[in-house]
């Protein structure tokens, strides 16, 4: 039981908390706000993370330049996705997003020249050379850490991945009060009565697909980072459906629910793995995986059935349905 | 070559065929987007393979096991889980992210019980039937003889039994169709035996056409099953029919070198959605769906 | 003349829900359009308000074609309409419900949001004063803080006159305004009706069925049958006619 008390083990929980939040912020721009439902954003977070990775390590750009242009190129595909499909009916979008994750991650896993394969981002430069995009990220780290005086590398990530996400979720938060964003939550509750009034529904919610597929791409940036070198199956549909109960256990719709909902299943995630008792020590470490997700799994069926709205939503603002 | 991809494509085909039948149903009646499909086409794979592998079964004899053990499942599952929310009245969302909840339960079941390995039924992979031009395994071979017999089968129920008309009654306009007296609770039942059925007859065939599969086939076979149910129009049960055949045949014929150079087989599921994106751009409601009235 | 809708066709499934119909609606009028169930009045509805996009024909708003444009293009060329159910944002307050219609607002594009703040502001004081002065109006100025969820149906199709006001319009389509209306605002909105031509030079098209509202505040009346313009002409002339009388007559028999 020495790790549960390991600050490093649980500095990496948050550092996970962190990075879902970003990906999961997303995801309430585009449904809590604008009412979309994107199952696709593991996507837009492969599209992030392979920018940023493909252009410091065969453009030799600089990451503070490859990073922008990441999430960037992650917003182009938000719109990219969503001209030819965001007319269609929500739940053909929800299929449709799911195809196009799913093509990325496939031709990530095909486009051995581009993304260096199956095998991930340590083949970038072709077989046999292994890969890093992660020096200049290393030394960034290395000098806050200086700066704060903290040794512990995972440490130093939490506190810099915890300001981007509240820097944004301050702004996200912002945003959704503007007259924008006025407009947004009017197309998601009545769209024909919307453009009624004027407001042309198509535009704002491919701005709002774009800037929720912006947040998964600066998701996908430090995810590569933490990790230093990730892969096709990183990027499974398994991560969107993961976003999907964060959003819903949080609480749809308010944007500082979505951190809670992050920090609780960050925590719900990491502490199933500890289960040292019957019958979880019959288990090798394998099953324990599998046990885990199941109650993962478990665990979204009693929120849908019991609190659909969330640990910090209200029953009767209830924007699930 | 062509018509060796044809018959290629009529065999995955009439997978995607039977499998969004049963997606298709289940959305028209229950409204629900059952994203645990994939896995319960899984784990009726995984259950004929227990009965043809472990017990030494016939292959025929599994299948039916496996078509009835999933039958039973769903319904069950509509017992515990469904029916509660739908008396809370749960929507769309709702029910959608449940259905996430039970795949990734289901599919961490099969692989609590059977673990990540690829598993092959004992059926004779060297097999083969040529005709013409043709080639077909003994895999191939069932799966056409079996989804036809089923197509028809469902085709036939749909239109001729007073269960299946009330069935497309339902699926067509629900509210309609519950003032004129109909027994919900029996159409919801029904519905559920049939998807459950389809579900296990999908995965067997679809685990016999790939001779070998793992605990994660089904959702990979889903996607596509999602695609036809679309393209055919969501509701539409003849649709998802339509839609499973012509996503089976548009896939296979891609790669043929005729349509200048053929698409990379590699590529096969990007061009399955593909066809769906292109045809709900030029048709929004799907093949056989209903148009948006304000 | 301000709205004109020449040989409009929409057709659904192979049903000529419209055929061949036109209309002119004169600026500054109030106009009806009546006819039994069945009609085609709301298809037209939805062509001219872009809701729909009508098969053939040509539908002009002072000389410019819009009946292939969207909805919103169509209420910027100052064409703007209500729906048969009053459709109030039920999760919005009711001053949000009527600012939400202001045009040319910086605050509701991003770069407006990012590069022109201080316009954002100025602009959503001046709406928000505006929608308190149109809620005013229509006395729901106590309720502005409440979600429009609270308000009763009644309160709900004022608070859509106060909405559509806001999007200064030059002509409203109202989609059956009086349906399901107490006595008390039946008179009140026939008042508003009245008020809003003479003060500010709105132009309406009224799709209703209720004749006593149509006889008293409308000035001309066109009826349609079976997807088309049966006649026109001023409610005592249509009132008389037997071809009218017949289609009523001819769908309750």
């Amino acid at each position: 039981m020495s790790v549960l008390s390991s600050g490093e083990f649980w500095a990496f929980v948050g550092v996970m908390a962190g990075i879902y939040t970003l990906f999961t912020l997303g995801l309430q721009v585009q449904f809590g706000l604008a009412g979309l439902l994107n199952f696709g954003q593991v996507g837009f977070m492969a599209i992030g993370a392979y920018t940023m990775a493909i252009l410091v390590v065969k453009q030799g750009w600089s990451m503070w330049l490859a990073t922008p242009l990441a999430v960037v190129a992650a917003a182009a595909a938000g719109v990219l996705v969503g001209l030819p499909t965001l007319r269609l009916r929500g739940d053909y979008f929800a299929i449709v997003t799911i195809a196009f994750s799913e093509i990325v991650r496939w031709v990530a896993t095909n486009e051995d020249g581009l993304t260096g394969g199956s095998q991930g981002t340590i083949n970038l430069s072709g077989e046999g050379v292994a890969t890093q995009y992660n020096g200049a990220w290393e030394r960034f780290q290395g000098w806050v850490g200086d700066q704060l005086h903290i040794a512990s590398k995972d440490v130093v990530m939490l506190i810099i991945v915890w300001t981007a996400a509240l820097v944004l979720l301050w702004l996200t938060a912002r945003l959704a009060r503007t007259p924008w964003g006025r407009v947004l939550r009017a197309i998601r509750e009545d769209e024909d009565a919307t453009a009624s009034l004027g407001k042309p529904v198509f535009r704002y919610r491919l701005q709002a697909l774009a800037l929720g597929a912006a947040f998964a791409g600066l998701a996908g940036c430090f995810y590569a980072w933490q990790f230093s070198f990730f892969g096709p199956d990183d990027f499974q549909p398994l991560i969107t459906f993961f976003g999907w109960m964060i959003l819903i256990l949080g609480g749809v719709g308010r944007v500082w629910a979505v951190p809670v909902g992050a920090a609780v299943f960050g925590f719900l995630f990491a502490a199933t793995r500890f289960f040292d008792f019957p019958p979880f020590s019959y288990l090798d470490s394998a099953d324990r995986a599998y046990v885990r997700l199941m109650v993962i799994g478990l665990v979204i069926v009693l929120l849908v059935v019991f609190r659909p709205q969330g640990i910090l939503g209200r029953r009767d603002e209830m924007v699930l349905e | 070559m062509f018509l060796q991809l044809l018959v290629n494509g009529l065999v995955t085909g009439s997978v995607y065929a039977i499998a969004a039948v049963g997606v298709s149903l289940v959305y028209g009646i229950l409204r629900l987007v059952n994203f645990a499909y994939g896995d319960m086409m899984a784990l009726g794979a995984f259950i004929a393979y227990f009965a043809n592998v472990t017990l030494g079964l016939p292959m025929v004899v599994a299948a039916l096991v496996a078509m009835v053990g999933m039958a039973v499942i769903s319904v069950a599952l509509d017992v515990v889980l469904w029916r509660p929310l739908r008396m809370r009245r749960a929507g769309f969302m709702s029910l959608f992210l449940a259905s996430i909840g039970v795949a990734l339960v289901l599919r961490q079941a099969i692989l609590l019980v059977w673990g990540p390995q690829n598993r092959a039924y004992d059926v004779d992979p060297f097999k083969v039937y040529v005709v013409g031009s043709v080639r077909l395994s003994l895999a191939q071979v069932v799966t056409i003889v079996a989804a036809s017999t089923a197509i028809v089968a469902i085709g036939v129920f749909l239109a001729r039994s007073p269960s299946g008309r009330v069935m497309r009654a339902m699926a067509d306009d629900r509210v309609l169709a519950q003032i004129s007296g109909i027994d919900v609770n029996r159409v919801i039942l029904v519905t559920w035996i049939i998807s459950g059925l389809t579900a296990g007859l999908a995965g067997v065939l679809a685990a016999l056409v790939q001779s070998s599969f793992d605990a994660n086939f089904g959702f990979q076979l889903l996607l596509p099953v999602f695609a036809a149910v679309v393209l055919g129009g969501i509701g539409s049960a003849y649709g998802a029919l339509a839609g499973g055949l012509v996503l089976g045949v548009a896939t296979e014929l891609s790669t043929w070198e005729g349509f200048a150079g053929g698409v990379d087989p590699v590529y096969k599921p990007v061009v399955a959605f593909s066809v769906l994106i292109v045809a709900l751009l030029l048709r929004p409601q799907g093949l056989f769906g209903r148009a948006r009235v304000v | 003349m301000l709205l004109e809708a020449r040989d409009v066709t929409k057709s659904f499934a192979g049903v000529r829900a419209v055929d061949d119909a036109s209309l002119v609606v004169e600026d500054r009028s109030i106009t009806a359009l009546i006819g039994p169930n069945g009609a085609g009045k709301s298809t037209l509805f939805n062509c001219i308000s872009g809701f729909l996009r009508p098969d053939g024909g040509r539908i002009e708003l002072a000389g410019q074609r819009i009946d292939r444009s969207p909805p919103h293009r169509i209420v910027r060329a100052g064409l703007a309409r209500t729906f048969q159910t009053a459709r109030a944002l039920t999760r919005m307050t009711v001053l949000d419900n009527v600012r939400l219609a202001a045009p040319a607002h910086p605050g509701e594009q991003l770069d407006g949001l990012v590069l022109r703040r201080g316009a954002v502001r100025r602009r959503e004081r001046e709406v928000t004063e505006q929608a308190l002065e149109l809620l005013r109006l229509v006395r729901l100025e106590e309720h502005a803080d409440a979600l429009s969820g609270t308000l009763s149906g009644g309160q709900r199709k004022l608070l859509d006159l106060a909405r559509i006001l806001m999007a200064s319009p030059r002509m409203i389509l109202l989609d059956e305004p009086m349906a399901g209306v107490n006595p008390a605002l039946r008179e009140e909105l026939l008042a508003h009706v009245l008020e809003l031509r003479a003060t500010r030079g709105i132009t309406f098209l009224i799709v209703e069925h209720d004749l006593g509202f149509v006889m008293q505040a409308s000035d001309r009346v066109v009826v349609m049958n079976e997807g088309r313009v049966l006649m026109e002409g001023t409610p005592d002339e249509v009132q008389g006619d037997e071809r009218v009388i017949d289609a009523y007559l001819g769908t309750h028999a």
